[in-house]
């Protein structure tokens, strides 16, 4: 045992009245005050001057969003350091503690805040906000879709408001898992004090954010009616809100990007000492192969769109084939990005299922090394399957047999990882938990999702289903009910740990029956319109597929009325939930061994790892019981500084 | 997971300035980490970067010669008169006329200061890595970064004078796409290799410090690849 006198806490730091330099004025406040201001100069200049060319609009929304964005995040401070490091400032010791919240409260959330766990709150809000919008443009849709020819909405209108509810909720399920809990809890469960790059993490929030309002400004734009995956030409000819749509793909790719290399670096450079990469938790190596993934992904993303923008706003011809374009090669660049970032979602949050499968079922991981393996293969095959999203476009006709073959072979690592799941909970004790009811939601809801993804790689079947309803409801069981699912149930395990309290379960249990409910009745509902023929993206449908619909809208209004009461108990529980312990949940991965709230920079004292991290019930002799492998009782708050198993003499040294 | 804790045990951690400076640290005021732990984490970010971006550099080719295999009606550089700016037949087909292709000359002076931009800097950091003092840095980072903006100025130079424009079909439009993420990577080069002049005229890179001019090497050097690569196909494959 090592003894050591525990120093005092960073945030009681007191900081000098010029600590911070210009980040002691800015907030979101001058960030919108900023961006609006230089978004408005931007629009009047580019106004004035390419208005009356032939793509005058075009360039005039876009200069008035790179305005708005750049503007947005010199007023937030996102540009501080690079400014001072270029005129050769450095930034004090007060600086970085300014700069990392102390002394600030709350209204650090507000602000350019360096700390990881403020970062991950700030993402935990976003993604929040970001599903509220989707799923009310998803009730929309649904509400639309509850008879034949519903006057709810015109057709542009719905179109718009697929395309946008697609966009938003891709964003929001990318950053679900990445976002606030690879921020918030995986710096700690590897022993570092914050991540790599501080400052790029609070970047890669602030330019997120900054992307919003140049999604929702395509409402007042004209709309953008030609389907998440906006191919050309339908995009080349769309109004003007596609150049916000490219330009908020543009600055979302820059957020990710940053965000997924800052991931990397920190789990490759930062663990503690005895943290050995086969010893970091599966939820780290999830994050770790999934932004890897991810930096694969967006430099796709990042050029189809800017192709796009310059078709549209310069007259370039990469997707107008009267011009000597092709739009096939819009679909190869965009599918290059978009088959790979299904997985940039699903890892993520598939890795927190098993961290939390392994926790309550208290068992170590079943296959620990073949479930990273698996995470591995899948990033690996990931890439070599986009143009199974092009079977139908008769474009090289004879690489379908090799493509169906590659997509056929990612099902083998997704088994794998599924068998893992299982395994891991096979004659386990397991605790009941709320966390653990999202597993199971998150088993039953992958194996339809997985299963029926299979038909769809199959090209004779993709002929019959591709473009229809049972491809929506095909990937909505794979993204809501497999990768949303499983991010709920990572909400529910590491909420204490992040919020300082406890969840209400008697209420999560009612959210959690009008989710799982929800979900089956809302895309069974969609797998028979599937099956009947009925095509996506359409306002207005033949009454032969009205009962189906009618059996999806009601799911679905049933599966928003669970999420407001999951909403309501989250609310509630940060609001007034009990006190929570440090480890409530008896876990042993190093994000519970630290007081709760975590103070800045994590560890009092830095922590030496000696064993695996799943070693449930080990160290007993036979025949007796193994003391954690059954549900234990909640221990005593314990206060800051002296979480249960620091193997540390505070009082002072012996 | 056991583990045990100690107050020494992973030195380089800090991410707020946790803990008294060290040694051989640039900036002894913010951040508190070894150079070696700085240069280890800065490289591996720098490197997946260069990564993604050499993804997008391949992207950038695979457009090239996609348009150019498709040759879609024949316009990969044969659309002097588009469909953006009518000029047809009568019947409503554009006339098609081989373009003129980009004179090479200009993009070979931009490849070619940019080439001796990160030869400068390579030879600023075997300056700091010999400690031959901040006249010795700040000269060759002045230097280079004085060819980097003769490149910079050239690009923007080279879209006055090219033969065609955006509208003039596939070859056009990613010719220029070459030339535009050219430029931009230039301009982020620049203020990159700005800082390191006005850095260097200071004394930053004095001594240990070295390894943050050979991260900006790192970059420079990738900068100049990717210019290079990008004038050799507009240049060889028209």
């Amino acid at each position: 045992m090592t003894t050591a006198v525990a120093p005092p806490l960073l945030e009681d730091t007191q900081l000098g009245p010029k600590a911070g330099g210009f980040y002691r004025y800015q907030n979101i406040w001058t960030g919108l005050g900023f961006g609006i201001f230089l978004g408005f100069v931007a629009w009047l200049v580019s106004h004035a001057t390419v208005q009356g060319s032939n793509w005058g609009t075009d360039m005039v929304v876009t200069c008035t969003m790179v305005a708005w964005v750049v503007g947005f995040n010199i007023g937030m401070g996102t540009f501080n350091a690079p400014i001072h490091w270029i005129l050769g400032h450095d930034q004090t010791h007060e600086d970085e503690l300014y700069a990392a919240g102390v002394g600030q409260g709350s209204s650090r959330y507000l602000k350019f805040c360096t700390d990881h766990k403020v970062v991950g709150t700030q993402y935990l809000v976003l993604v929040m906000v970001l599903f509220g919008v989707g799923g009310t443009l998803a009730m929309m849709i649904r509400t639309q879709l509850i008879t034949p020819h519903s006057s709810f909405l015109d057709p542009q209108t719905y179109n718009a408001i697929v395309t946008i509810h697609g966009m938003v909720m891709i964003i929001a399920t990318i950053i679900m898992v990445s976002g606030p809990f690879a921020n918030f809890i995986m710096p700690i469960m590897i022993g570092a004090k914050d991540m790599a790059f501080p400052r790029l993490n609070a970047m890669s929030f602030w330019v997120v954010v900054s992307a919003v309002p140049c999604l929702l400004a395509t409402f007042f734009l004209g709309g953008v009616n030609a389907g998440w995956t906006t191919y050309a030409p339908l995009s080349v000819q769309a109004p003007a809100a596609m150049d916000a749509f490219a330009m908020t793909i543009i600055t979302f790719v820059v957020s990710v990007t940053v965000a997924g290399v800052n991931t990397i670096v920190t789990v490759v450079t930062m663990r503690a000492k005895g943290m050995t990469m086969g010893r970091l938790p599966i939820f780290t190596w999830g994050t770790v192969v999934g932004g890897a993934l991810g930096l694969y992904a967006m430099p796709a993303f990042l050029a189809v769109m800017t192709m796009m923008i310059t078709d549209r706003a310069t007259g370039t011809s990469f997707f107008v084939p009267e011009v000597g374009g092709s739009q096939w090669l819009y679909e190869n660049i965009f599918w290059i990005m978009g088959h790979p970032e299904v997985y940039v979602i699903l890892l993520p949050p598939v890795a927190a299922v098993l961290e939390i499968a392994s926790t309550f079922a208290r068992k170590p991981v079943f296959g620990y090394k073949v479930a990273i393996a698996g995470f591995v293969a899948i990033a690996a095959l990931s890439i070599m399957v986009w143009a199974h999203h092009m079977f139908t476009t008769g474009w090289a006709p004879n690489l379908a047999a090799p493509f169906m073959l590659t997509t056929e072979l990612i099902s083998i690592p997704t088994g794998i990882i599924f068998l893992c799941t299982i395994g891991t909970l096979w004659k386990g004790s397991i605790w009941t938990r709320l966390p653990m009811w999202f597993v199971y939601l998150f088993v039953w809801n992958f194996i339809i999702g997985g299963v029926t993804g299979i038909y769809l790689s199959d090209v004779p079947a993709d002929q019959f289903f591709h473009g229809d309803m049972f491809v929506t409801a095909h990937f909505h069981y794979t993204l809501l009910g497999g990768a949303m699912i499983g991010a709920t149930a990572a909400v529910c395990y590491w909420f204490p740990k992040v919020s300082g309290r406890m969840l209400n379960e008697r209420v999560g249990k009612v959210a959690f029956w009008m989710i799982a409910i929800g979900i089956q009745v809302t895309y069974f509902g969609q797998f028979w319109e599937g099956f009947q023929g009925m095509a996506r993206r359409i306002a207005y449908y033949n009454p032969h597929y009205e009962t189906a619909n009618q059996m999806s809208t009601a799911g679905a209004y049933l599966l928003m009325a669970g999420w407001l009461v999951f909403l309501y108990m989250m609310i509630n529980g940060w609001r007034h939930g009990k006190i929570a312990p440090a480890n409530p949940w008896h876990a042993k991965t190093l994000e519970w061994k630290v007081p709760t709230p975590v103070p800045l920079e994590n560890f009092l004292v830095d922590p030496v790892v000696t064993s695996d991290p799943y070693t449930y019930g080990e160290g007993v002799p036979d025949g007796q019981e193994v003391p954690e492998s059954a549900p234990a009782p909640e221990p005593e708050l314990v206060p800051a500084g002296s979480a249960p198993g620091d193997q540390i003499d505070a009082g002072g040294a012996s | 997971m056991s583990f045990t804790e100690t107050d020494h045990g992973s030195e380089g951690h800090g991410a707020h300035g946790h803990g008294a400076a060290v040694p051989g640290a640039e900036n002894p005021g913010g951040e508190h980490e070894t150079a070696f732990k700085r240069d280890q984490k800065e490289r591996l970010m720098l490197w997946l970067l260069i990564g993604g971006d050499g993804l997008f550099l391949v992207l950038e080719l695979f457009t090239w010669f996609y348009l150019r295999a498709l040759n879609t009606s024949g316009l990969w550089n044969g659309a002097k008169c588009s469909k953006a700016n009518p000029c047809t037949d009568g019947l409503g087909n554009p006339i098609n006329g081989p373009i003129q292709k980009a004179d090479p000359k200009h993009a070979i002076i931009i490849a070619a200061c940019t080439v001796i931009a990160a030869g400068f800097v390579w030879i600023a950091e075997s300056a700091a890595r010999r400690d031959a003092g901040k006249r010795a840095v700040s000269t060759a980072a002045g230097v280079g970064f004085l060819f980097l903006l003769v490149a910079l100025g050239w690009q923007i130079y080279q879209f006055q004078v090219l033969p065609f424009t955006t509208i003039d079909g596939a070859y056009a439009s990613t010719y220029e796409f070459f030339m535009g993420s050219t430029l931009a990577h230039l301009i982020l080069l620049g203020f990159i290799m700005l800082g390191l002049w006005i850095r260097a005229s200071k004394g930053r890179y004095a001594g240990a410090t070295w390894y943050r001019v050979r991260l900006i090497r790192f970059f420079a050097v990738w900068i100049a690849v990717s210019t290079v690569i990008l004038v050799a196909v507009g240049a060889l494959f028209y």
